[in-house]
């Protein structure tokens, strides 16, 4: 099995490998330790083990048993790998990754105008509200989620659009004219208010939103309904967590740049 | 006590051997009116698989959880009733289409969803004591009744309705799996089997449903 996917078949905490998943993991840590070198950034080792550490979430989101569980049993799982995979996940990845490095990277002219133009804040707003909303839409889930490549495609596309939104937040290059501190709060609360609809629909819905997790064999005595919430909670709160934890931390740089200036925020 | 309930199983098996032969029937003609053509079968008022003709309630008599004979017929008079053959062992579609109904029910008016019985009749009898069913149907909804009989004389009630018997399969001592139909059978007030539900109705359809067959728009 390549990648996680519903299956339709009787949960079981047997153990079940995924070789798609380690081999994914497996080239971006390759992939690091290559672009590391090849630059020989005196920043490496102090943003090495965030890069770790992302790879590591991302290795526990996608393998068993949590891969699994929220490809196709329970949607709580499945809204909490959004979660790593878009908001922790991508903020990891990316703070691992020395400026030289990331110069190299796009050094050639096509990429870097590609990573000018999802640099923009609109664009990266639009290309994540767009990606949460639509793989968040019952027919996507049910549809994709059936099997591995769909489960795949919408796994990356939260990657993708994660680390997209995230370079907002982060500004890595400065020449790529990254938002001030406030605008970067700016742009974190306005992301706030759009992920309230799916998460509104899953905590208040009368009756389960997806098939695929109201018809997939039971785990435990969790009801589909219970699921369901925990799954709106899940959504609502931890997102709004992350995102007002980092709005907070934007603040008290901005306050301290500020006062190194000689101005007060 | 045993023997009453022997003479019960008894009849139930004699009635339903008489209903086997215009079961068969009524399979083949149900597999060949809409059995491959689910899309024929729905009407626009109910989300069910309609039959074109509808079938007669069956009579039989097993055993409830408190030990007692559930005469069928008469315990579901003037009862929407939700019929189904499982077993509690069952790792997905047993469980599913009860917490299903068990969720729209309770979300129901209780006008509606008092005037519904929602009947499990076990398809593995040698595991699901009554003790068994009793606690698994408990977690769904305490109202839900239980049944249970030699798996010999549910396999003749089975027949008698146009469903397939049960069988073991997977075999082992404790750990064997029960093949055994997936539809919920819907038998309305005037006593007649209109709809069925397959493995796949959703909580919305039964929503959208149940108030409908109360009030006898079938």
């Amino acid at each position: 099995m390549f990648w996680c996917f519903a299956q339709n078949t009787p949960w079981t905490w047997a153990w079940q490998p995924y070789p798609g998943v380690w081999m994914f993991v497996v080239a971006l840590a390759v992939g690091y330790t290559v672009g590391v070198r090849a630059v020989d950034d005196l920043e490496t080792p102090r943003r090495r083990p965030y890069f770790i550490l992302g790879l590591l979430v991302l290795w526990l989101a996608s393998d068993w048993p949590i891969g699994p569980l929220g490809a196709g049993y329970l949607l709580s799982v499945h809204t909490a790998t959004y979660i790593l995979y878009s908001f922790v996940v991508p903020p990891l990845l990316l703070h691992g990754l020395p400026r030289e490095t990331i110069r190299a990277v796009i050094a050639p002219r096509a990429i870097r105008s590609l990573v000018a133009f999802l640099s923009q804040p609109l664009i990266a707003f639009a290309i994540f509200n767009v990606v949460m909303l639509g793989t968040h839409l019952p027919t996507v889930v049910d549809g994709l989620k059936v099997s591995q490549l769909g489960t795949f495609t919408i796994d990356m596309a939260w990657l993708l659009a994660g680390i997209v939104f995230w370079w907002q937040v982060l500004g890595p290059l400065p020449e790529l004219n990254p938002l001030s501190y406030p605008g970067r709060i700016l742009f974190l609360i306005l992301n706030i208010f759009i992920p309230t609809v799916p998460a509104a629909f899953l905590t208040f819905a009368d009756y389960p939103i997806y098939a695929l997790y109201e018809l997939a064999p039971p785990v435990g005595a969790f009801s589909t309904r219970a699921d369901q919430q925990l799954a709106g909670i899940i959504m609502k709160i931890a997102g709004g967590f992350i995102i007002f934890g980092t709005a907070s931390v934007l603040f008290f740089k901005w306050y301290a740049q500020e006062e190194r200036l000689g101005n007060k925020p | 006590m045993v023997r009453q309930l022997g003479n019960v199983l008894i009849q139930a098996t004699a009635r339903s051997a008489r209903a086997l032969k215009w079961g068969t029937l009524r399979l083949i003609a149900a597999i060949l009116f809409f059995g491959c053509s689910p899309e024929r079968q729905s009407t626009a008022d109910l989300r069910g698989s309609r039959l074109i003709e509808p079938w007669p309630k069956p009579a039989f008599v097993l055993t409830d959880t408190d030990g007692r004979p559930f005469d069928f017929e008469a315990e579901t008079e003037a009862f929407v009733t939700f019929l189904f053959f499982g077993y509690t062992y069952c790792p997905d579609i047993c469980p599913v289409h009860m917490a299903n109904l068990s969720a729209v029910l309770k979300r129901l008016d209780p006008q509606v969803s008092g005037r519904v019985k929602v009947v499990f009749v076990s398809t593995d009898p040698d595991r699901d004591t009554p003790d068994r069913i009793r606690a698994w149907l408990n977690t769904f909804d305490p109202s839900f009744v239980g049944l249970r009989g030699p798996l010999d004389s549910v396999n003749v009630i089975q027949r008698s309705i146009g469903l397939p018997p049960a069988v073991i399969v997977d075999g082992d001592d404790d750990s064997y799996t029960v093949g055994h139909s997936a539809q919920v059978l819907a038998y309305t007030t005037d006593n007649l089997l209109h709809v069925m539900y397959p493995f796949g109705t959703r909580q919305e359809d039964w929503a959208h449903d149940i108030p409908r067959l109360v009030n006898g728009k079938w």
